[in-house]
């Protein structure tokens, strides 16, 4: 088997995912419903990196980083550390990591997204002086109850690509 | 160079720097991924640092962004195509006596209007005649480019949409946008095919203004509410009152001056307090508008500067800082 194939399902995935990421609600809809956007790019990369270590590095999800930077009017390198961050703990770990249940997964997804998110804030709330709030747990609960499916989606369209 | 000597302590010198950097690697190799990957996540995270400080205090990185913008745009192009689809549905499916009621409705304006700038063509001769009069500067006229929105910065914290018009169609940062109703914002970012607007309801936007009444100028925030600004330090005996109208004031010379920007909705005064709770209700329709007009203010190389022209653009004024999401807060 071509050690490189189907890498265009990783791009097309990684595509779908920054335009799920800059995807906006009607504007008749409340404003609150923004914090519960699912760090969709953030699991993309981790499933990937769980499923293929060999095939995603932490250039290449820095490099993502910077075209999630200009989609959500981020400062430039922000989202690069981040999920470079999420990267290294997913290739660090994907053999245990691999043996947990769907469950425990969405634990790690869930304590990873808060804590990139935190970092974010973080160092918004240095730069912009944008202030912390609890709004920080909505996305990592929305990712968390995501996981599952998109786990289950992403494996389903791994397996009929063969991707390797 | 930490990962250098990382690798040179292992026995696996045949693994390469490129190896690491792709994430691929033996099984042999298990221990080198440990110490190389985090010397080059430690190595990636101080280069974001450095990153983010150059990108939110200078300009240096202004051409970066504006490349990947050029790139990602058309990313947000697919993910406003449900709109897009939407709104072209809607006019296809629209009925008869509905388009014909549109029509009618569309003329009686374009005759309104048409009346008014008869008047306004005639005032605004007149008002040459006087300010040649008074030895000041002619307000200059104003070009302006039609752009669409087509999408939003998912952000939350932040009011920022993006517009069809780039540097491709002339528009540069610091331009100012208006809809049809009043003042929109200003472009805060350019890539070749779309740019940036921050809306002045952001919380961190600021804009000099002038009640139109009586010429009382103030600074309006945004407070980070689509539909409410807010004076900044009116002191409890200035002359605002409910309902007055807001306009730019021309200060600082980013926006032009005369451009509606609110209502006065509600003026709080507290015994507590040297300052009146001024609260202003934007007048453009900031969060429903599909069509803003980007402005393309005119210059003149011969300005003559007197004091007649306080209320008026001055070029020379103290210039806002870079960033336009840093003025105010």
């Amino acid at each position: 088997m071509n050690p490189t194939s189907g890498g265009w399902l990783i791009l097309l995935t990684v595509l779908v995912a920054l335009t799920l990421a800059v995807l906006h609600l009607p504007e008749t809809w409340p404003q609150w419903l923004g914090w519960w956007r699912p760090a969709w790019v953030a699991m993309v990369i981790f499933y990937w990196v769980l499923a293929l270590p060999h095939r995603l590095g932490l250039v290449t999800a820095w490099l993502i980083g910077f075209l999630l930077d200009i989609l959500q009017a981020d400062p430039l390198g922000m989202n690069g550390m981040l999920l470079a961050a999420i990267t290294y703990f997913g290739w660090r770990f994907y053999e245990r990591l691999r043996m947990y249940s769907v469950f425990q997964q969405c634990g790690v997804i869930f304590l990873l997204v808060l804590a990139t998110d935190t970092l974010r804030l973080l160092v918004l709330d240095i730069i912009w002086d944008q202030g912390m709030s609890w709004g920080v747990l909505l996305p990592a609960l929305t990712s968390m109850l995501v996981w599952p499916f998109m786990f289950l989606l992403l494996d389903r369209l791994r397996a009929q690509v063969r991707v390797e | 160079m930490p990962a250098n000597r990382a690798l040179s302590q292992t026995p696996f010198d045949a693994l390469s720097t490129r190896d690491l950097i792709r994430g691929s690697l033996s099984i042999k190799a298990l221990f080198v991924r440990e110490s190389g990957a985090g010397y080059l996540l430690t190595g990636l995270a101080l280069v974001s640092l450095i990153l983010i400080t150059l990108d939110t205090s200078t300009r240096l990185l202004e051409s970066v962004r504006s490349a990947i913008g050029t790139v990602v745009s058309p990313l947000v192009v697919v993910a406003e195509t449900p709109y897009l689809l939407g709104d072209s549905l809607g006019e296809v499916v629209a009925s008869r006596e509905n388009l014909h009621a549109i029509n009618a409705q569309l003329e009686r304006r374009v005759l309104e209007l048409s009346q008014i700038s008869q008047q306004f063509l005639a005032m605004k001769q007149e008002n040459q005649r006087l300010r040649e009069l008074l030895g000041s500067r002619a307000r200059l006229p104003t070009e302006v480019l039609i752009a669409e929105l087509i999408g939003v910065v998912p952000n939350p914290n932040t009011h920022q949409v993006i517009i069809d018009k780039g540097s491709d169609a002339g528009v540069t940062v610091g331009q100012a946008v208006i809809d049809a109703q009043g003042l929109f914002g200003q472009i805060v970012e350019v890539s070749q095919f779309t740019s940036r607007v921050l809306l002045i309801t952001d919380a961190s936007h600021a804009l000099p203004v002038q009640v139109n009444r009586n010429g009382v100028r103030s600074v309006a925030g945004g407070t980070g509410h689509r539909d409410t600004l807010e004076l900044e330090n009116v002191p409890v005996t200035a002359d605002i009152r409910e309902g007055d109208l807001i306009e730019t004031s021309g200060l600082a010379g980013r926006f032009p001056v005369g451009y509606p920007v609110g209502y006065v909705a509600s003026v709080e005064i507290s015994e507590t307090s040297a300052y009146a709770t001024v609260a202003v209700r934007p007048t453009a329709s900031l969060d429903r508008t599909r069509h803003v007009l980007v402005l393309f203010p005119q210059t003149t190389s011969s300005d003559v500067l007197d004091d007649t022209q306080t209320l008026q653009e001055l070029p020379s004024d103290p210039p806002l800082p870079d960033d336009p999401v840093e003025e105010g807060a």
